[in-house]
């Protein structure tokens, strides 16, 4: 009975938007924009509601329950772009002040000659696993349950290890979409997660923090093994010892991985930044670019994709595109205006933050495809070399040209196979671009973390800079 | 809206919470962003809404909701009490906070230029300045893009302690950054000004001067080499400095990072650094970015300070850490919006300066680097750290000589803090913005620095 009156408190505070009002609020707010003088008119109505646990030093200290909704209108006159959001919704004058406001930035805007119209209405396809009416009905004591399965399980591994931060969360989103074009979308998700932070201290030694987490769109996630795995990867890391500045082979691990590819290769096949020369890939379509070993899709309907839906953030289906075949660049990734400038189809790829902001090329599930290798397998390749987890500094990587100069926190090393210690203050510095054509292995081990979908990967001739 | 939110924490008191607050904002928001002089989008944002936070059973309990609805809010309250007591469930060791006067003000600003009576159009003509004189230095450079923000609005908290405030935000920043090609060779140049005095930001920092120095710094970098990886000598400037001051030291003195394995923790008092290091955070500097009056637990700003002549002195606290460490609130707990609950920020973070100038700080270096401006910069709790470097050059027999690009340095802090051997006489202190999961409007700086030996890392 906790549990009924629980939820028709939930129910009291706010109830949910339903499908229809979404969409009737996007529609009339269309409507009315083309009524007080917009050329096009397009309207994102998003709400998003999550819960939240958190732990700090070892221990479940808070939770929390954020609901954010609200809309954001785009508006074009005489090809001048106009962009107004809201979180107030109860009233109708606040919703008309925002198209006003559209309006007037439009207005007192330029106009761009290259904007030609918004999307067109398409048909969408279906996606699964991303919606989990479980996820949706949990509680707060649901989550603090799961985070205590995770503490407990990363206590047993070892006393010298402390989880400083981490949780779980779980929260659901709807959007809803229409445009002056006759587009038309609903959309609704789930997402789960759960993280734990950790660093293990012997005497004064302080490792770098660990991480490790699990997040889906349906109910799995394994708290347990969570916990334990960023144990264990904090106790590796107090065994250390001093490596020699060379050129070596590295396994990047799926953390890694993001980290360095989201500042450039992500960055190098969007389309704005091809048309805008901010690309090395410009005019590369055809050519290699990568080795043999490596076939990425950008796959906006990924199965359990963490970022599946079945449109983007302006309504154009979303779709799977290939990148790279077999180390040959294949497409770019665009969004409606980008596209029309070329002539050629939207990707799929124009992403927001909610309700907050216009659309933005982005990368959706960035999919590099395995392999047939398992991890222990790829390990074995490796006589001497290091394998990289988590770094500091990608985000400092020229996003133009791909030159990297990164610290490993901390960097493993590799001796026949087996991990044999830790390095702490190794830098790692290339060109990621000349990482990516000495791909020469793919294991088959994927998650996905954040866009990237990934296994590990065998990198040959990297230099490292020891201390 | 005192009254409901009055209300709200009375609600919360009388469910059994020790401490409540609800802060409500209102926020007003215009945005541009301009790629090459095209203006992407005019953008204007409202946004209001409500954070509640409630200590109960020694947890906390947040609830977030964008309405100013007296009903809603009171569902809300109770449901944060309800989640604080399911959180504190296997608690060992309950949250306190340390006590703080009951405070009752009102915070107005009166900015010289108000950016909410600025026009649409005035903005969009002062972003196409800084496009056209960042595109028109030379033909090389080949994109220009321009993130403008203004926020102005209210910020009101009231907490169980009988304190009420009400305070306005104001911030104007701007980002700009600009690419150079020649011959396969891209560079990268990036800019980041912010104020909380006005819209008279731009009377400083003009679009003239700012197009120049992008637009320079890219082109400059063309022609430049990667340095050498390894241990070398090097020159700080105020803009490398802040981003170290910030990342590799600031971070280790929140309290709560310290608390969770930070390396300062147990250094407290004592020496860690060379003697010519004083570090403070300081949110009291009129118009500075990470400038405030009351952070968002009701505690008045500060200056901090940090270490003194090489000796911890101190750290940054919200009531939590504060009362943990037996030490005083420092004003530094700040969150994003209402949104999120405040958690520790730095604000104005910067080393102080002393005697030395720039020539006698380059004039014995044989072979070393001259690093005058960051791309990013990164620390973990261990202390180690990572900035990379936008502007470089070689420092050759006492001399700078030829830019390098691309590079990054690298090092524990506390030995990299010891190694600190000439601290200059000049100053500057520059807008960023820091994520902690919730991004803060801060400033670092400081003065030119030598340090006898840091980690370089390049790709030759």
């Amino acid at each position: 009975m906790a549990d009924h009156t629980s939820e028709l408190r939930r129910l009291l505070w706010v109830a949910a938007l339903k499908k229809d009002e979404m969409l009737s609020l996007a529609e009339n707010a269309v409507r009315l924009a083309l009524a007080k003088g917009a050329a096009e008119a397009e309207t994102y109505v998003y709400e998003g509601q999550s819960t939240s646990i958190g732990v700090e030093r070892g221990q479940i200290t808070k939770s929390s329950r954020i609901i954010d909704r609200g809309l954001g209108i785009r508006v074009a006159v005489n090809k001048a772009i106009g962009f107004a959001y809201t979180n107030v919704l109860e009233k109708q004058a606040a919703v008309e002040e925002t198209i006003l406001k559209a309006l007037g930035a439009a207005r007192a805007s330029k106009p761009d000659p290259d904007w030609q119209r918004l999307p067109e209405r398409k048909p969408y396809a279906s996606v699964e696993n991303t919606f989990d009416q479980k996820i949706q009905e949990l509680h707060s004591e649901d989550l603090v349950n799961l985070t205590s399965t995770m503490l407990d399980a990363a206590a047993k591994v070892d006393k010298r290890v402390l989880p400083i931060e981490g949780g779980a969360g779980a929260g659901s989103l709807a959007t809803a979409i229409a445009n002056s074009n006759g587009v038309s979308g609903f959309d609704k998700g789930t997402m789960i997660e759960c993280s734990l932070a950790t660093v293990a201290k012997d005497g004064n030694k302080v490792t770098p923090v660990c991480f490790e987490f699990n997040a889906a769109r349906n109910y799995a996630v394994d708290p347990e093994w969570v916990g334990k795995e960023a144990s264990r990867l904090a106790l590796s890391a107090l065994k250390t010892k001093r490596i020699e500045t060379k050129t070596t082979k590295l396994i990047l691990t799926q953390f890694a991985l993001q980290e360095l590819l989201y500042f450039t290769l992500i960055n190098a096949v969007k389309a704005d930044n091809v048309q805008r020369d901010q690309s090395p890939f410009k005019g590369k379509i055809g050519e290699k670019v990568a080795s043999d070993n490596l076939t990425i899709y950008d796959d906006g309907l990924y199965a359990g994709g963490l970022r599946t839906s079945t449109f983007d953030g302006e309504g154009a289906p979303k779709q799977k595109t290939l990148v790279v075949e077999k180390g040959v660049l294949r497409n770019f990734l665009y969004d409606n205006y980008a596209a029309r400038k070329e002539g050629v189809e939207s990707t799929g790829n124009a992403s927001r933050a909610g309700y907050l902001s216009t659309p933005n090329i982005e990368a959706t599930n960035f999919h590099l495809m395995p392999g047939n290798k398992a991890a222990d397998q790829l390990m074995a390749e490796v006589d001497d070399g290091l394998i990289i987890y988590f770094l500091q500094g990608a985000h400092s990587s020229n996003p133009v040209s791909g030159e990297f100069s990164v610290v490993a926190t901390p960097a493993w090393k590799v001796k026949k196979g087996e991990i044999v210690h830790c390095s702490r203050g190794v830098m790692l510095a290339g060109n990621i671009f000349e990482v990516l054509k000495n791909v020469s292995v793919v294991a088959n081990n994927e998650r996905q973390m954040g866009q990237l979908v990934s296994p590990w990967i065998l990198v040959e001739n990297v230099r490292v800079i020891g201390k | 809206l005192k009254d409901i939110l009055t209300k709200t924490i009375n609600e919360a008191t009388k469910l059994g919470a020790e401490y409540a607050e609800a802060r409500a904002e209102t926020l007003f928001k215009t945005m541009l962003t301009l790629k090459e002089g095209r203006v992407e989008a005019a953008k204007q944002g409202t946004e209001e809404g409500v954070a509640l936070r409630v200590l109960a059973g020694g947890a906390w309990g947040f609830a977030s909701i964008g309405s100013l609805n007296a009903e809603i809010l009171t569902n809300a309250v109770s449901e944060a009490c309800k989640m604080a007591k399911a959180a504190s469930l296997q608690l060992k060791n309950p949250i306190k906070l340390a006590k703080y006067r009951a405070v009752e003000d009102k915070v107005r600003i009166k900015p010289r230029k108000n950016p909410s009576e600025v026009s649409m159009e005035d903005k969009i003509k002062t972003a196409s300045a800084i496009n056209k004189n960042t595109l028109s230095y030379d033909k090389r450079v080949k994109s220009c893009t321009i993130d403008y923000l203004d926020l102005t609005g209210t910020s009101t908290f009231t907490n169980s302690e009988g304190t009420f405030i009400e305070q306005d935000k104001l911030y104007v920043w701007s980002r700009i950054t600009a690419s150079a090609v020649q011959k396969g060779v891209f560079t990268f140049s990036r800019e980041e000004i912010g104020s909380t005095a006005g819209y008279e930001l731009f009377d400083t920092e003009t679009p003239e001067a700012l197009g120049e120095k992008l637009a320079k710094r890219a082109t400059e970098q063309l022609s430049a080499k990667t340095p050498k990886g390894g241990s070398f000598p090097v020159v700080l400037g105020p803009n490398v400095v802040g981003v170290f001051v910030h990342e590799a030291f600031g971070h280790l003195a929140e309290a709560d990072l310290a608390l969770s394995g930070g390396v300062l923790a147990n250094n407290l008092g004592k020496k860690i650094a060379s003697d010519l290091v004083t570090f403070y955070d300081d949110g009291t500097i009129d118009g500075a970015f990470g400038s405030f009056k009351y952070d968002d637990e009701g505690v008045r700003t500060q200056k901090t300070l940090l270490i003194k002549d090489g000796v911890v002195a101190g750290l940054m606290h919200n009531l939590e850490t504060a009362q943990k460490f037996n030490a005083e609130p420092t004003g530094n707990a700040r969150a994003e919006d209402f949104r999120v609950e405040p958690i520790i920020r730095m604000r104005n973070t910067f080393m102080a300066p002393r005697d030395r100038s720039f020539e006698e700080l380059i004039e014995d270096v044989q072979f070393g680097y001259y690093f005058k401006s960051f791309r990013g910069g990164q620390a973990n709790v261990d202390g180690t750290f990572q900035v990379g470097i936008q502007e470089g050059y070689e420092i050759i027999n006492g001399e700078v000589g030829d830019p390098v690009r691309d590079a990054s340095i690298s090092g524990n802090t506390l030995e990299t803090l010891l190694k600190v051997d000439g601290v200059g006489k000049d100053f500057e202190l520059e807008a960023g913005r820091c994520g902690k999961g919730q991004t803060a409007f801060v400033c670092d700086g400081g003065p030119h620095i030598r340090v006898k030996e840091v980690t370089v890392g390049g790709s030759a």
